[in-house]
């Protein structure tokens, strides 16, 4: 008698007891649900920003290792055309052979005086070897109107709203100063053959793209450049990969240096110091959303103390009414949590299709920030934030729950 | 020392001071910049000049040019060494600037930020060629101090620009007492931060004139390099063709 008394069918009566207010219950289940929901999108916003910023400061600037000429870094904010590396196509075979490397890229980076229409500006000149570029600065995909420069022509793509300040359309000539490699001026008349539009406003203000052997021509680096930007396999090798090619180098070029993202300038530092405070952001997060969690669950563990009583009146013991408010507890946060984490996937891979423009913002910033940003969801994020919401829902039961028992039968009844 | 002897003695000095310094040593402010501007400016002339750029790392970068001069508004520059900057020539008209380069083969006007940037890569920008070399037209001064400079005399003038387009709205400038010709320049940002400096030697007589052979430039900004202007020939007061200060001649030549 006493052993079948023992076994309560805990899970049909925290349904039933979920069931006889449904009020009470939808409303315990839609602060899991938004808070589950909330969390579950927030992670992948957070990821989204931090790959937005690595993916284009990658592509645009760093690539995962930069080879330069020695003291080229130090000098950098000068685009010292005179620190250059010759013997180019050497050194573009050495690096494309090496086990690791996916891609080795020569570019050369000009401050450039910009005569347009009527005006001239100061202007960043790009010149890439167009046919490989596709992957990485995406040229043909930021072309907007017209069509890319043809390597061996002396053409030029140029920002849109850079043409639209010196008052220039395809078809029009401009006429382009800057050093040389031997710090003399250098310059070139190039034919705009299309508008671009990278969607990362500081490139669109300044920048022109022209096919390598046009800068090389203009500067005086034939065979040579100012970079080498390299993309290997597995971007997390990089500074294994930097050291490498620095010894597959050296016996042949000596005055280059070889680096890594992470030692190229403060911006993948400092993500990476970003990743344990965005932790600790989530965390608050997360704690706040179980604040919400235990608050409303208390409220509906407390204004069922009389029920308790009842139960203890009754002959439950005092473990199986926690057992109960725990299963009650447990079962809500589940399915207030499973719909959370489905709302927040379901409206972050809807916005990884969409995107969200935040041009106004990355207008404000000098860094490489496309203008529109892609949430990046993960199943872990949804997995994490569902199991936080279920054991928050469940441990948020305990003190109610505790307080439910520890009072007398005739005490519960009372209140 | 007996009190006649000593009132004797430093009778003597400063009778031997008030000779010793020139005549035109009580001239005020604005008369030291009307004489330096006589000794600095010019009518016409024509100027054979070698620009030195001397890198941190320790390498010399030498540039040879010519240049006419007709009065203070209009000048024409034309780089003949090394031979990949030769041809490479510049017009100035008042306060605008053109550069022509044969490989480029058009006239461009410079302007806005370019002002800023060192012509042919030197310390000299090309703002600084483009202004009036006269300083009493755009600049009020005061004399701050005598001062002793390289052994000579010199008056320590502050000037403040008169009007707000120009490079430099603060210069101190040390004026030789003698040969009123300046041997040093500090330029002076509106924040009273120092941009540049300029040490002036080599000052000799050309005519009526004293001139100095030797400019060293110093930009506070650009701590790479440093640059020498040594005057190679001068001639003040030649026959200069009109048609040298146009467009037409920057893109020709002839």
């Amino acid at each position: 008698m006493s052993d079948r008394k023992r076994r309560i069918p805990l899970v049909r009566l925290a349904l039933r007891n979920a069931r006889r207010n449904t009020r009470r219950t939808l409303l315990t289940l839609s602060a899991i649900m938004v808070a589950v929901a909330a969390l579950t999108y927030g992670l992948a916003h957070l990821t989204g920003i931090i790959g937005n910023l690595l993916d284009s400061y990658a592509r645009l600037e760093s690539g995962h290792v930069r080879i330069r000429h020695e003291g080229y870094t130090e000098r950098e904010r000068f685009l010292p055309v005179h620190l250059n590396m010759r013997r180019l196509s050497e050194m573009l075979e050495i690096v494309r052979g090496h086990p690791g490397v996916t891609e080795a890229l020569p570019r050369i980076r000009l401050a450039a005086l910009v005569d347009g229409a009527s005006v001239n500006r100061p202007g960043l000149l790009l010149g890439v070897d167009l046919s490989r570029e596709e992957r990485y600065l995406g040229p043909q995909a930021m072309t907007a109107s017209g069509r890319l420069p043809r390597a061996g022509s002396p053409e030029v793509l140029v920002g849109a709203e850079f043409a639209e300040k010196l008052g220039v359309g395809i078809g029009d000539t401009l006429t382009l100063l800057s050093q040389t490699a031997y710090r003399s001026l250098g310059g070139a008349r190039l034919v705009v053959t299309g508008l671009a539009s990278s969607g990362i406003p500081y490139l669109d203000n300044t920048f022109l793209i022209a096919p390598l052997d046009q800068a090389q021509s203009m500067v005086d680096l034939q065979d040579a450049t100012t970079e080498i930007v390299v993309f290997a396999d597995d971007h997390t090798h990089a500074q294994g990969l930097a050291e490498e090619l620095r010894k597959a180098l050296s016996p042949e070029f000596k005055e280059i240096e070889v680096l890594s993202w992470h030692d190229q300038g403060q911006l993948v530092r400092m993500l990476d110091m970003m990743q344990p405070i965005l932790a600790v952001f989530f965390l608050i997060l997360l704690t706040m959303a179980c604040l919400v969690i235990v608050n409303t669950m208390l409220m509906t563990v407390m204004e069922r103390m009389r029920e308790y009583g009842m139960y203890a009146a009754l002959g439950m013991r005092r473990r199986d009414i926690v057992k109960l408010i725990l299963a009650e507890g447990s079962l809500i946060g589940l399915l207030g949590a499973v719909v959370g984490g489905v709302i927040g996937t379901l409206f972050a891979v809807w916005l990884e299709q969409t995107g969200i423009s935040v041009a106004g913002a990355a207008r404000a910033v000098d860094m490489p920030f496309q203008g529109r940003l892609y949430p990046d969801w993960r199943p872990t994020f949804a997995l994490v934030t569902i199991a936080s919401g279920v054991l928050a829902a469940a441990l948020a039961t305990l003190y109610p729950a505790w307080r439910a028992v520890r009072r007398s039968p005739a005490e519960s009844l009372r209140a | 020392m007996p009190t006649e002897l000593r009132h004797a003695t430093v009778a003597a000095l400063a009778l031997w001071v008030s000779t010793a310094t020139p005549s035109h040593a009580q001239l005020t402010a604005r008369e030291v910049l009307d004489r330096v501007d006589a000794n600095m400016t010019v009518t016409t002339a024509r100027l054979t000049a070698r620009m030195s750029i001397t890198y941190r790392e320790g390498d010399v970068r030498d540039l040879t040019f010519e240049s006419w001069s007709l009065g203070t508004d209009q000048a024409f520059m034309e780089f003949t060494a090394p031979a990949r900057d030769a041809g490479s020539r510049f017009l100035r008209r008042g306060n605008a600037m053109w550069i022509f380069l044969p490989r480029v083969g058009k006239s461009v006007r410079i302007q806005g930020h370019m002002l800023r940037q060192g012509l042919m890569g030197s310390d000299f920008s090309y703002g600084d060629a483009s202004e009036n070399p006269s300083m009493a037209e755009d600049y009020d001064a005061t004399i701050e101090r005598r001062d002793t400079l390289e052994g000579r005399q010199a008056y320590v003038l502050y000037l403040t620009a008169r009007r707000a387009d120009l490079s430099y709205p603060g210069r101190r400038v040390w004026v030789d007492m003698e040969r009123l010709v300046p041997l040093k320049e500090e330029w002076f940002a509106r924040s009273g931060k120092l941009l540049k400096t300029a040490e002036f030697g080599d000052v000799r007589r050309v005519g009526d004139r004293w001139y100095p052979f030797r400019i060293e430039l110093d930009n506070a900004l650009q701590a790479d390099t440093r640059t020498t202007l040594q005057v190679l020939d001068i001639r003040f007061n030649v026959a200069i063709a009109d048609e040298i200060f146009s467009l037409r001649h920057l893109e020709s030549g002839s």
